[in-house]
């Protein structure tokens, strides 16, 4: 029981530490319709980078510009796999 | 003295907060069906009263025309509301209302209204607004209404100038009912 409650306290020690993909990693990161079957992984995924940082319900105005920044990239990601693969007709002429 | 005072400067106040208050614009009489428009009429508020011919309506709803959101305003008359109100939202009969300079141009009309004022403003996530307080995205084809969990949403821009820096933030405001003049919530802004 103790066992849990320190491993339970060190996780959520490792939750308040920056996030483990780095702004120049997640730049890179280009996603399409293929990446549909996987929304939910990725989003989850780059939400919890957003949790790390804590920026994930924060408004723009608020964060420093290193955070914005990388709170951008990560919104971007998640707002194209949403938007691309609800609507899968909207890019089309 | 001092009491007799104090009771005037009260009196006065709660009858200029008690009084009632219009927000007045010039009507321009400009033909908005020569400009470009690129969205619907949004959010329509009515104001319908009886007319010697039957139902008068009074419509201000908002455009985006050429690059900004614009205040319009359509009047028609009708034997029924819904007819008085079709004709008022033809935007052939819109006239665009701008806010009343210091000076008021002799081809211009003033006209006063109690509707809300709707304008483009910042906003923050959570927040509940009218569609046009704002601004449609810069890049065109990101304008278009997409749906997300069951709910109709766009995207949107932010210029938000502070420190002599001009940031350009984005979001997303999604419609909070499907009701035709529902408002709408902003669930995300990068």
């Amino acid at each position: 029981m103790r066992l849990v409650a320190i491993l339970l306290a060190i996780s959520l020690v490792g939750c308040a530490s920056r996030p483990q993909v780095s702004y120049t990693q997640l730049a890179s990161i280009q996603v399409s319709n293929a990446n549909c079957p996987q929304i939910d992984q990725i989003t989850q995924q780059v939400e919890y980078q957003l949790k790390l940082l804590g920026t994930l319900n924060k408004n723009p105005e608020d964060m420093s510009e290193s955070d914005r920044a990388y709170n951008e990239k990560a919104k971007i990601i998640i707002w194209s796999l949403r938007i691309g693969c609800n609507n899968p007709d909207r890019y089309n002429k | 003295m001092k009491l007799l005072i104090i009771s005037a400067i009260a009196v006065a106040g709660a009858a200029y907060c008690t009084q009632p208050r219009a927000d007045c614009y010039t009507r321009i009489s400009t033909n908005i069906s020569q400009q470009v428009i690129n969205s619907r009429p949004v959010d329509i508020q009515k104001l319908v009263g009886p007319d010697g011919r039957g139902q008068k309506c009074v419509l201000k709803y908002r455009l985006h025309i050429n690059n900004d959101w614009q205040t319009v305003e359509g009047i028609g008359y009708g034997t029924t509301e819904t007819e008085a109100c079709v004709q008022a939202l033809d935007q052939h009969r819109g006239n665009m209302l701008e806010e009343a300079p210091s000076s008021v141009h002799a081809d211009s009309q003033m006209v006063c209204s109690d509707l809300p004022d709707i304008r483009v403003h910042p906003v923050r996530i959570g927040d509940i607004v009218w569609e046009s307080e704002t601004d449609l995205h810069t890049y065109v084809p990101e304008r278009k209404y997409f749906w997300y969990k069951r709910t109709q949403c766009r995207m949107f821009v932010e210029r938000d100038s502070r420190n002599q820096n001009l940031m350009l933030y984005q979001g997303v405001v999604c419609r909070l009912s499907t009701a035709p003049n529902s408002k709408w919530q902003v669930i995300d802004k990068y």
